[in-house]
């Protein structure tokens, strides 16, 4: 597992919208994001992200305390120490007061063109 | 001298601890209340006061403020909040440019280097996934049989716009040379504009529920007691057309032998049990496992 130095995030939000603020959590710990941006209403877009400076073993999104809150996409930009920066894009998901969702991923698998 | 406990002296040893705290902890509530009792005629201001039988009696505010008898033999009424992970789908994006007449294909071999996924910009079995274990398997089917003919070929995954060639030799490093026959080999068989997976295989695919119905009860029969052994359980996340998804958790979840269980336990056990069944994902997030078997 690679070092994570930072990481960004772009959620694209659908219906319905969530009200309160964005946490995450990291190794269980959660916390909120940083350098926050826009909002997490319907249709909206939210930014934020995290100096983290440490070995992720877990990343999460964690879903509001009330309700539910439909996700778009969520666009994650991760620098780590020790590989070129990388960026992840996850498909649609709705979370809810019992989920948060796993936006983490291990630097891509090299390819080639046959 | 030494103080030797047999099993029956010992069980009466552990059963006694509980009632033993149980005894202690009225009894300091008792200590309390005569300690603060106690504390109110030392205090010289009260000292020469004749208490009244009310002032004498704990106060009520102090009985309400102690934890109820119900707190104290859960410790846990407040547990930690548990929420449950679950994975969202990662989109690849702008893999291939969008006008690209030319049939592209990028290779992926897996971190072992047994497997390469092949991407292709063109729609290989759309909406559904076939996994070809054997060259018998393939008749009918001019993509795989035309893999199959490729030496080093062990099975063939095939799923919506993807090809996975899993190979005989598992010590050898370098995909590219198997690569490039397989790139070779599915352009000659897009270009001939057949259909490239037997027809057959679509028209006679069971529903989902009876797809999902044979994989619990595999699960269920097979896998989960034996894993079992192994404090490990599998769970079965999703179903699309005849592709699952499955999570393992407890032992299983960061084990080192995860790769082999998988590939050889619960694979074959699934295919067996529902011969339906096509690509089987496992969305399990090993680096959180929290009580690896190994």
């Amino acid at each position: 597992m690679p070092k994570l130095m930072n990481f960004k995030l772009q959620i694209e939000t659908g219906e319905p919208g969530m009200a309160g603020p964005v946490l995450f959590t990291i190794n269980n710990h959660k916390l909120p994001l940083e350098n926050i941006q826009g909002t997490t209403d319907p249709g909206g877009v939210f930014e934020g992200g995290f100096d983290v400076n440490s070995f992720a073993h877990s990343l999460t999104l964690v879903g509001p305390e009330k309700g539910q809150w439909h996700i778009r996409k969520i666009k994650v930009d991760y620098e780590c120490g020790d590989s070129a920066p990388y960026t992840v894009t996850f498909g649609e998901v709705t979370l809810d007061e019992t989920t948060e969702v796993n936006i983490w991923k291990d630097p891509p698998l090299p390819t080639f063109d046959v | 001298m030494k103080i030797r406990f047999n099993l029956f002296d010992e069980e009466c040893v552990l059963n006694l601890i509980p009632k033993v705290f149980k005894k202690i902890f009225p009894r300091i509530r008792e200590d309390e209340g005569s300690a603060e009792t106690a504390g109110k005629s030392a205090d010289p201001e009260h000292s020469d006061k004749k208490l009244s039988p009310a002032e004498i009696s704990p106060p009520a505010v102090k009985e309400e403020s102690m934890p109820s008898r119900d707190e104290d033999e859960n410790p846990f009424s407040n547990p930690p909040e548990l929420r449950r992970v679950i994975q969202a789908p990662v989109l690849i994006e702008n893999l291939f440019p969008p006008e690209s007449t030319e049939v592209l294909i990028k290779a992926q071999p897996s971190t072992n280097h047994d497997q390469c996924l092949f991407r292709i910009n063109r729609p290989v079995l759309p909406g559904y996934s076939w996994w070809f274990g054997k060259f018998e398997d393939a008749q009918g089917s001019p993509l795989a049989e035309r893999l199959f003919s490729i030496d080093g070929v062990e099975a063939v995954l095939v799923h919506e716009d993807t090809v996975t060639i899993t190979r005989l030799e598992k010590t050898g490093l370098d995909w590219k040379p198997l690569a490039g026959e397989v790139g070779t080999a599915v352009r000659e068989v897009m270009q001939q504009g057949t259909p490239l997976i037997a027809e057959k295989i679509i028209r006679e695919m069971p529903s989902e529920d009876e797809i999902r119905s044979g994989i619990q009860r595999a699960i269920d029969t097979e896998v989960n007691p034996g894993v079992a052994g192994h404090g490990g359980n599998v769970t079965l996340n999703s179903i699309k057309g005849n592709t699952i998804t499955i999570q393992m958790g407890g032992g299983c979840q960061g084990c080192s032998a995860a790769d082999v269980t998988l590939k050889q336990g619960i694979h074959r056990t699934f295919r067996e049990q529902v011969p339906f069944v096509g690509a089987i994902y496992d969305e399990t997030d090993h680096a959180a496992g929290l009580n690896p078997y190994f």
